[in-house]
């Protein structure tokens, strides 16, 4: 097993009665992608907060690569934050902004200007170095901030919201980025977000956070098997194939079959009890099911499995807990 | 678009450890001063002193003139004119210190770096004394005309310097408390203001009124007024250095006491807002 590099123990942090945190606790290995999920108000950017030593906790403890919550001026050396709607000052250029952050990290005026040519490349912004961040979209400013949190080359990389506004190109390039820093830079990537699709892709373990809590941890599979939702999927087929779908998915005693109504070309398959299916798994059944119709020759327009994916879990968890 | 987000080139993380670069609160103090005077927003201030300075110093030498005014109540006017304005300056810029960080949201991204808040406020106190040193610096020749005939000039600058340093650092330093103690921007300029028109109200006050001993107390009490009669007396009145230094005592207590207010209680005064954008 890798390294561990965060790791937070009953982290609690009281604002008089109300509990912002209360009793979170989850770790994450180096090179890991931790994505932090919960509703609004869930205690996702005080955790990013205690963890980044910008608040103190009212009680429990953490590790960051190594130094205990004490060591605040260590763990903020080997951390990168882009925090939740982070400002920047429009009067500076791209390249100011990263040479000014560089430096407060000890580096001197040639290694953060060297760093600072560097980082801009490697987020796509070379050729805004020398602009100023006034005129800089909210994608750019936010692939700056990314730069920004890469300054001091982190062990562990906390992204509050950094997708948050961005059209689907933004949120791509920013994703990919993420990515990438895991990967290449083996860094820890601790990643708050309500993008559930893309925490599907990028994320190798889930917090679901709920009013301070924490609902549920673990990768994103384990996540979904315990949320234990109803398996289903939805096929599209010609019209025409329409009952020879039906028929070849028939052949399966779990799965129970049904015709969406207003929309004669499309079918809803259920697992009726998640493992009675012939398959083994409700994903195993509905695969089989899926062979079976293309088997019999029949064009698949559309197949989208429901239920098993982490926003079902996410919304079934969160819903309940409110419950 | 794809990017390429590799290790860097350089070794950053040892350089980072190894922390050879210069120390935080000069890294603030210089990209402080960087952003008062690259962004425009000190030149504007030093533009409008220098032209309110051009009318208060024609109004005096043409009352001179008219010898309505000696040389040297004219040079003692311009001069408290000047230490006032530079001292207002400090304490305005110091009170957007913080608080105008939180506004703008760029407050958290300082605090998580490796910097100490204490450094974070050392830098900006310096940044906000650069404003006094410029405002200063602009009057030397407006006091020259005035001054270069009685021979006071370089006594009125040693003082006005002198006396002027201390106040900045007592001001600039409480603005910078106010800023970290105050959430919104406009609250922390309306209090600085406000608090500088309190400390500059008695040195307005007619001179022809009867002075008895609470004048006296309230005289001394205030570092801006017993300052500025400090000025008074040795370049109206003639008085030596040493004569009159318990005016000094004020504007000098000022600045240690909000100086070590700000070193000591200001990095517990600089945090983010409670429960801002909590999520």
């Amino acid at each position: 097993m890798a390294n561990i590099s965060v790791e937070a123990i009953h982290l609690t942090k009281h604002y008089g009665a109300y509990n912002a945190v209360d009793d979170v606790s989850f770790s994450g290995s180096q090179g890991e992608i931790i994505g932090l999920l919960g509703p609004n108000g869930a205690g996702k950017t005080t955790t990013i907060r205690l963890l980044t030593t910008v608040l103190g906790p009212t009680s429990g403890e953490f590790s960051i690569a190594g130094h205990q919550s004490t060591a605040a001026t260590e763990i903020r050396r080997c951390i990168g934050v882009l925090p939740e709607s982070s400002g920047y000052p429009s009067h500076q250029t791209g390249g100011e902004y990263l040479r000014f952050y560089a430096r407060l990290y000890g580096l001197s005026r040639r290694q953060a200007r060297s760093l600072s040519v560097e980082l801009l490349a490697a987020v796509g912004l070379e050729q805004w170095g020398r602009s100023r961040i006034s005129i800089y979209s909210r994608g750019m400013r936010q692939r700056l901030g990314i730069a920004r949190a890469l300054v001091n080359d982190p062990s562990v990389v906390f992204l509050d919201e950094p997708t948050l506004g961005l059209d689907p190109a933004g949120q791509a390039q920013v994703l990919d980025i993420i990515r990438t820093v895991a990967n290449a830079r083996d860094a820890t990537v601790v990643l708050s977000t309500h993008l559930l699709p893309e925490v599907e892709q990028v994320c190798s373990k889930v917090v679901i956070l709920n009013q301070g809590r924490v609902l549920v941890s673990g990768s994103v599979g384990e996540v979904i098997g315990r949320a234990l939702i109803e398996h289903s999927a939805h096929l599209r087929v010609p019209l025409h194939h329409v009952e020879r779908a039906r028929q070849a998915l028939m052949q399966f005693p779990g799965l129970t079959i049904n015709q969406v109504e207003g929309q004669p070309d499309l079918l809803r398959i259920a697992v009726e009890t998640p493992g009675a299916a012939s398959a083994a798994s409700p994903a195993e059944a509905m695969n089989a099911g899926l062979t079976a119709v293309t088997a019999a020759g029949i064009p698949v327009l559309r197949f989208e499995l429901e239920g098993a994916r982490l926003s079902d879990a996410f919304l079934k968890m969160t819903s309940e807990a409110v419950a | 678009m794809t990017l390429q987000v590799a290790p860097p080139a350089v070794g950053t993380r040892q350089d980072v450890q190894a922390g050879e670069g210069q120390p935080g609160w000069l890294v603030v103090a210089q990209q402080e001063c960087r952003d008062l005077w690259t962004s425009g927003r000190g030149l504007i201030l030093l533009f409008l002193f220098s032209v309110l300075l051009s009318a208060v110093t024609y109004l005096t030498s043409t009352n001179q003139a008219l010898n309505f005014l000696e040389q040297r109540e004219s040079v003692n006017l311009v001069l408290q004119f000047a230490v006032a304005v530079g001292v207002l300056a400090t304490l305005v810029v110091g009170a957007d210190g913080i608080s105008g960080e939180r506004e703008r949201g760029t407050l958290e991204t300082l605090l998580v770096t490796p910097v100490a808040r204490r450094s974070i406020i050392v830098g900006k106190l310096i940044a906000a004394l650069t404003l006094w040193f410029a405002t200063f610096g602009v009057s030397i020749p407006y006091l020259w005309v005035l001054g270069r005939e009685v021979g006071i000039l370089g006594p009125a600058l040693a003082l006005g310097f002198g006396v002027g340093t201390l106040l900045a650092v007592g001001l600039g330093s409480i603005g910078l408390l106010i800023s970290a103690a105050c959430n919104s921007n406009k609250t922390s300029i309306a209090a600085s203001i406000f608090l500088l028109l309190i400390l500059f109200a008695p040195t307005q006050l007619p001179s022809g009124l009867p002075q008895g001993w609470f004048f006296e107390v309230l005289l001394r009490a205030n570092p801006v007024a017993s300052g500025l009669a400090y000025i008074s007396a040795l370049l109206v009145e003639g008085h030596a250095w040493t004569q009159d230094l318990s005016y000094l005592i004020t504007p000098l207590l000022t600045a240690i006491i909000a100086g070590s207010a700000l070193i000591f209680a200001g990095p517990q005064l600089v945090r983010l807002t409670r429960g801002v954008n909590a999520g």
